[in-house]
């Protein structure tokens, strides 16, 4: 096929275009240099316009979908000392036998609890933990200090401020089991009693 | 008498025109620039003849040329050729202002940090990215590390540098990435991690990103790669560089996170002026910028001096010192707050504000370094290099408690020479030595909880090395190995090999192929070895027999250009990690301890694109990196992800230049995390950060503009921290 005139000799130059191979050659070596461009604007479009960052999000009163570990509510009563470091809520396997085994609870390390607000109040807490039965779901109380590698201190730290309880119960420390299969257990509720506390010497006599 | 002078001053400036009329001769003159307006040291020369000029450091050039039809050519590496037809009168001088596109199709660039020598890129046994003055240009940052965090493969996590996953997240203790500044290691001496704003960004030129084991030339901490930060060849005569920041930090986007009434706001100023000889140079930069920072405690000051000298004894012998002294005084922002831990507003958590607990922590950091290196080339076949370095770093974290602090130095020396014994033979053999100490309560060793004790710890290392390339057809092959020794306090002597070997090919039809297998280590910072402090209720206790983290890295890959317009540079890579340094948890005895624990394997692909498509003057670019990390099974752990490695990496980019002015823009996409430690069943999400920029210079000013995280997406890589908002900039530059 003859070449067609793009623009008419004016000059004394005419420029004429090939067609035929040449066009499609030319058309080749363009797409070649448009499909990247092409396929990272695309992949860039349709990440940008899925702008799925964090939002708010109300605290939970149920436990949240897709959440492994314990939900309830903790009802704090008196007044938090102004010694507090901090209050954890923490579940063992089984009743520890023996001051040492004090540090095989779940979830290590240990998520805040709620901040108590002023006065008696209730709120929802989520502890995530691994799946598994839990004979023991309580609250401990943390004074200010740092544990010795002993425990030779531990009776002055910490706290038993509260545990989870079958209704009815009236153990020395309860007999609520608790099972975390998968998804988040519901309804472990809690009364944390700052006028109420307990020394680990009470669990592991004698007191000195 | 003053007429006089004026006349004789006016015959002898009419003298060289009077010549060249004589001669039938002109002179050509005038200035090459970049398209962003930034001076090049081109090539003007004549096509036929072979008469040639080179521009000095602001870009003017002064050509003598025949009277007549001339063609001259102007070119430099990385910039596409202009050839210019002109027409001159004997006597004739015209000027003629250059500006020089970037080019795709460029002669592969030098690298000096490989191989520990200079080479064309094309030649490293293993992957390069480069960051050069452009790209840090474009993207209007204040300190090296949000440039470097854009290069394919590299994602930093609050601070700390991964290059394909090597580091995850340790609370910037010992980074399994080496920094060096102009060949110089700048870790930390006493946590082994890296200060990114010690370095002086005005006067960055490029930054190396060598990706895998380099500990086969590095040594310790070139575990996962090394990032070499090459300053400015200081430039003949005098310039000077203002350069004014301006910024402010979007407000959350619901009302409910709100945390002040006002609009953060970022603002710095730093100067720079050099003078510089044939003999001898020096350039010094100061400034400082404020920042609000763009959540609830978070506000920082930074003052930064930065220096350098050459003096250029002799043609073959060039002395370099150079230093940076850095102060800040930052708010320490430390976890955001969730339920229960601040004025929560009934949210499960609240991004912009902190724990309450942590309310009034601050930290002051000092740092800095000097370094003296002397370069020789003996002869064609011998060149030598000695350098000594000095850093120290002074920091304090004043916190509700207790606070920690710390003063460490890092000696360093180093003997290297290179010998080209034949032509297609190099051979670069060297020794090394530091000394690092420390002087803190935190890192003391102390296992005693009731003392309040201070404690100091040294570390010596000695090593050795030697690398040879052989020429062999159209293939390079390598061989090397290193010898590090590691006494800690005077004792406890450990002895690290790192050999690697490598090979690159260069074919035809289907570009450069290149392949190394490769040993890394990291030996364990002071900090690890001898922290003693306390996080909630657990005692962190030292543990001095930890050991050296190891690994074996494996990579192939292949460079090429696909089209007239598209260049790719593909690697497959595999490390196998021994003996991480990890901290544990010990049920058993109420305590936290740095332990050789962990095992990892790494492998993925690393591939980068670039192209010019459609049109002169856009380019584009796409950098993916597929990650599998895995923690392989240990101590009763089954197997597992690593945490805070993201399975994709994604960075598109794309820039048009039209004369003076540029746009451009840039979008990352990091996958979330599969795994993270602490706080695992936290709410996270992928990272989808889109930057747009623009630019436009006019004579001596430059304005660039730049909308960092401009869909403002509200996320977090490291729990519980949230990574910065959209952050609008402007950076105006003035350069003599």
């Amino acid at each position: 096929m003859a070449g067609c005139t793009l623009f008419p000799a004016q000059t004394g130059v005419k420029l004429t275009l090939q067609r035929g191979a040449a066009m499609i050659a030319a058309m080749r070596s363009r797409v070649a240099r448009a499909a990247p461009v092409a396929a990272a604007l695309a992949g860039f479009l349709a990440m940008a316009a899925c702008n799925e960052g964090l939002q708010p999000t109300a605290a939970p009163t149920s436990c949240p979908r897709g959440f492994v570990g314990i939900c309830g509510t903790a009802t704090f009563r008196g007044a938090l000392p102004d010694s507090t470091q901090g209050v954890f809520i923490v579940a063992y396997a089984t009743f520890p036998e023996s001051l040492r085994a004090l540090l095989t609870f779940r979830p290590l390390p240990p998520p805040a609890a709620p901040q108590p607000p002023p006065g008696d109040s209730t709120v929802f807490y989520t502890v995530p933990l691994p799946n598994g039965r839990y004979e023991w779901v309580l609250a401990v109380w943390q004074k200010q200090g740092t544990l010795k590698p002993d425990f030779s201190n531990a009776d002055s730290l910490f706290r038993e401020a509260g545990f989870y309880k079958d209704a009815g119960d009236t153990t020395s420390h309860g007999s609520g089991i608790v099972v975390v299969n998968g998804t988040g257990t519901d309804s472990i509720d809690l009364v944390i009693d700052f006028g109420n506390m307990h020394r680990i010497c009470s669990y592991f006599p004698p007191c000195p | 008498m003053p007429v006089k002078r004026l006349l004789i001053l006016a015959c002898l400036a009419s003298a060289p025109l009077a010549d060249l009329r004589a001669q039938g001769s002109a002179v050509l003159y005038g200035s090459v620039h970049d398209t962003l307006g930034q001076p090049l040291r081109a090539y003007v020369r004549l096509l036929e003849g072979g008469r040639a000029a080179l521009a000095d450091g602001r870009g003017r050039y002064r050509l003598a040329v025949p009277a007549g039809t001339v063609v001259v050519r102007i070119a430099l590496i990385g910039f596409e050729a202009v050839t210019d037809t002109l027409t001159l009168a004997p006597g004739d001088s015209l000027q003629r202002d250059y500006r020089l596109h970037p080019a795709v199709l460029q002669l592969p660039p030098t690298i000096v940090t490989a191989a520990k020598r200079s080479q064309f890129l094309d030649q490293a046994v293993t992957s390069v990215a480069i960051v050069s003055d452009t790209d840090v240009a474009r993207h209007a940052v204040t300190t090296i590390d949000e440039a470097v965090n854009k290069a394919p493969g590299v994602q930093f996590l609050n601070g700390q540098v991964n290059i394909r996953g090597s580091s995850g997240y340790v609370q910037g203790l010992g980074s399994r990435v080496l920094l060096l500044v102009d060949g110089v290691p700048a870790n930390q001496g006493d946590r082994g991690g890296i200060n990114w704003d010690v370095i002086p960004l005005e006067q960055v030129e490029r930054a190396e990103v060598v990706k895998g084991a380099g500990s086969a030339l590095y040594g310790s901490a070139a575990l996962g790669g090394v990032v070499n930060v090459i300053t400015r060849d200081i430039q003949p005569g005098f310039h000077a560089r203002v350069r004014a920041l301006g910024g402010a930090y979007a407000n959350p986007p619901a009302e409910i996170w709100s945390f002040r009434d006002y609009t953060g706001a970022q603002e710095g100023l730093d100067v720079t002026g050099s003078y510089g000889t044939d003999r001898a140079r020096g350039t010094f930069t100061g400034g400082g910028w404020h920042s609000d920072g763009y959540r609830e405690q978070d506000r920082r000051n930074h003052w930064q001096t930065a220096g350098k000298a050459q003096w250029l004894a002799t043609p073959d012998t060039r002395v370099t010192a150079s230093g940076s002294w850095v102060s800040d005084q930052y708010e320490t922002p430390l976890v955001w707050c969730t339920r229960g831990t601040c004025d929560d507003r009934g949210q499960a958590f609240q991004p912009f504000m902190i724990d309450a607990s942590g309310r009034g922590s601050l930290t002051r950091s000092d740092k800095g370094y000097v370094a003296g290196t002397v370069e020789h080339h003996a002869s064609e076949g011998l060149g030598w290099h000695a350098r000594a370095s000095w850093g120290r770093t002074h920091f304090t974290d004043f916190q509700p408690g207790r606070d920690d602090w710390g003063v460490a130095n890092r000696f360093g020396a180093e003997l290297r020479g290179e010998l080209h014994p034949t032509g297609n033979r190099v051979a670069t053999v060297g020794t090394e030595a530091s000394f690092s100490d420390v002087r803190t309560n935190i890192f003391t060793g102390d296992t005693n909880l009731t003392s309040n004790a201070i404690g100091t710890h040294d570390q010596r290392e000695f090593a050795a090395y030697a690398e040879g390339e052989q020429r062999l057809g159209r293939a390079r092959l390598t061989a090397g190995v290193r010898t590090d020794l590691i006494v800690v306090d005077g004792g406890g002597l450990s002895t690290v090999v790192s050999p690697r070997i490598g090979a690159v090919l260069t074919t035809a039809r289907t570009g450069v192929w290149r392949a190394s297998v490769g040993r890394g280590f990291r030996a364990p910072s002071l900090a690890e070895r001898f922290v003693s402090t306390t996080v909630q209720a657990f005692r962190v206790v030292p543990n001095p027999d930890l050991h050296s983290e190891t690994a074996w890295s494996v990579e192939l890959g292949n460079a090429t250009t696909i089209s007239p317009a598209v260049r790719s540079d593909a690697a497959l890579f595999w490390t196998e990690a021994y003996d991480l340094i990890e901290p544990t948890v010990d049920t058993s005895g109420a305590r936290i301890q740095f332990r050789n624990v962990a095992r990892a394997r790494l492998a993925g692909l690393d591939l980068a694109l670039t192209t010019m498509p459609f049109t002169r003057g856009l380019t584009a670019t796409l950098s993916y990196t597929l990650l599998y990390a895995r923690e392989l099974a240990h101590d009763g752990i089954p197997e597992r992800p690593l945490a805070f490695r993201p399975r994709h990496l994604v960075t598109l980019g794309a820039d048009y230049q039209r004369g003076a002015v540029s746009v451009g823009g840039d979008f990352r996409y990091t996958s979330r995390f599969e795994r993270v430690e602490l706080y695992e069943t936290d709410p996270r999400v992928a990272e989808k950060v889109l930057n747009l920029r623009a630019s436009a210079a006019w004579g001596p000013w430059t304005l660039r503009a730049q909308v960092a995280n401009a869909l403002n997406y509200i996320y977090n890589l490291v729990p519980r921290t949230l990574e910065p908002v959209r952050t609008g900039s402007l950076v105006l530059t003035w350069t003599y």
